[in-house]
């Protein structure tokens, strides 16, 4: 694992961490329904408790992956930095285009006007 | 390389407490399912009688499953707190996040002043044409006094008194090229090219 990935990856495996376990929950549930009936399905059980079980093992380890990576990375000070002046030229440029092209069509409709009269 | 940093109190025992969770969870999952699957053993011989037997194994299996819940639930929570703690804490990752749009954000910047500049240089073209057009028309609705900009500001040049005092140089701007518009002057031959627009 990159150490200095970007976070929309962490983040990605995050999210999948949690269908994981959601996957975990639902094979439990499989497995307790399955010995519930008379007449079971033994494959079906053993595939379905082996996926339970390398389930938790895997979340496991992702999560403690993640956990040993922030405690590597983290400090204590809050991040100052910002996109704000970026942000803010680009809005003025944004702010530029739409006035030009107020002031052209006021142009349009006044060449229209003459041209009508 | 990976060395433990002198994180602070609150943040080590925050990670701290996250690995906790997480033991805490994952062994609260496996326990209480390897249990259920230990409950659904059918025994010959029970202290109480089948029926009682049975619906004790029932109520044990029933809060045994919740706890499964509970525990999932626990680590969803779990997850949902690393991954805001990620995006408060990861610098290098937050760091690229900010670069990245900051590029992104002055390419859109750059790109609307290249345009706005390529169309002032289109448009100086025209607004000449117009001009022209429009102050040699009939329909100008102007008197005879009244004089196009450019007319106007030679005209101004010429009628002010060099001796004449502070107002001589603020109307007429020594450099001829500062003007909006100078083809209305006969010294310049117009090429068509584009005309320097700007205002200080």
């Amino acid at each position: 694992m990159a150490t200095y990935s970007l976070a929309n990856e962490r983040l990605r495996a995050l999210e999948d961490i949690e269908r994981e376990i959601g996957a975990i929950l639902q094979n439990a549930g499989t497995v307790i329904l399955e010995l519930s009936k008379e007449k079971t399905n033994e494959r079906l059980l053993d595939r379905q408790a082996a996926a339970f079980t390398a389930s938790v093992q895997h979340v496991e380890a992702e999560l403690s992956a993640q956990i040993r990576y922030l405690t590597q990375v983290a400090t204590g000070q809050p991040h100052e930095g910002s996109s704000y002046s970026s942000r803010k030229d680009c809005q003025m440029a944004l702010k530029r285009v739409d006035y030009a092209r107020l002031k052209l069509s006021e142009v349009a409709r006044t060449c229209e006007q003459m041209l009508e009269n | 390389m990976a060395q433990q940093r002198a994180l602070p109190q609150s943040k080590e025992t925050l990670l701290q407490s996250y690995n906790k969770r997480l033991k805490d969870d994952v062994k609260s999952i496996m326990d209480n399912f390897t249990e259920i699957i230990k409950t659904a053993k059918i025994e010959d011989e029970t202290q109480v009688s089948r029926a009682t037997q049975g619906e004790q194994d029932n109520y044990e299996m029933h809060v045994r499953a919740a706890n499964i819940v509970r525990a999932g639930e626990s680590l969803m929570k779990l997850v949902s707190d690393l991954k805001q703690f990620l995006i408060l804490n990861d610098f290098p990752s937050v760091n690229e996040a900010i670069d990245q749009r900051n590029q992104q954000l002055r390419a859109l910047q750059e790109e609307c002043d290249r345009k706005l500049v390529a169309l002032r240089d289109e448009v100086s073209i025209d607004l000449y044409e117009l001009e022209e057009e429009y102050y040699s028309s009939s329909s100008s609705l102007c008197e005879a006094n009244d004089l196009p900009l450019c007319e106007a500001y030679w005209r101004l040049d010429l009628d002010t008194d060099p001796a004449d005092g502070l107002s001589a140089p603020l109307l007429a701007s020594p450099e001829p090229s500062a003007g909006p518009l100078q083809a209305a002057a006969p010294a310049h031959s117009h090429t068509g090219g584009p005309v320097p627009t700007e205002h200080t």
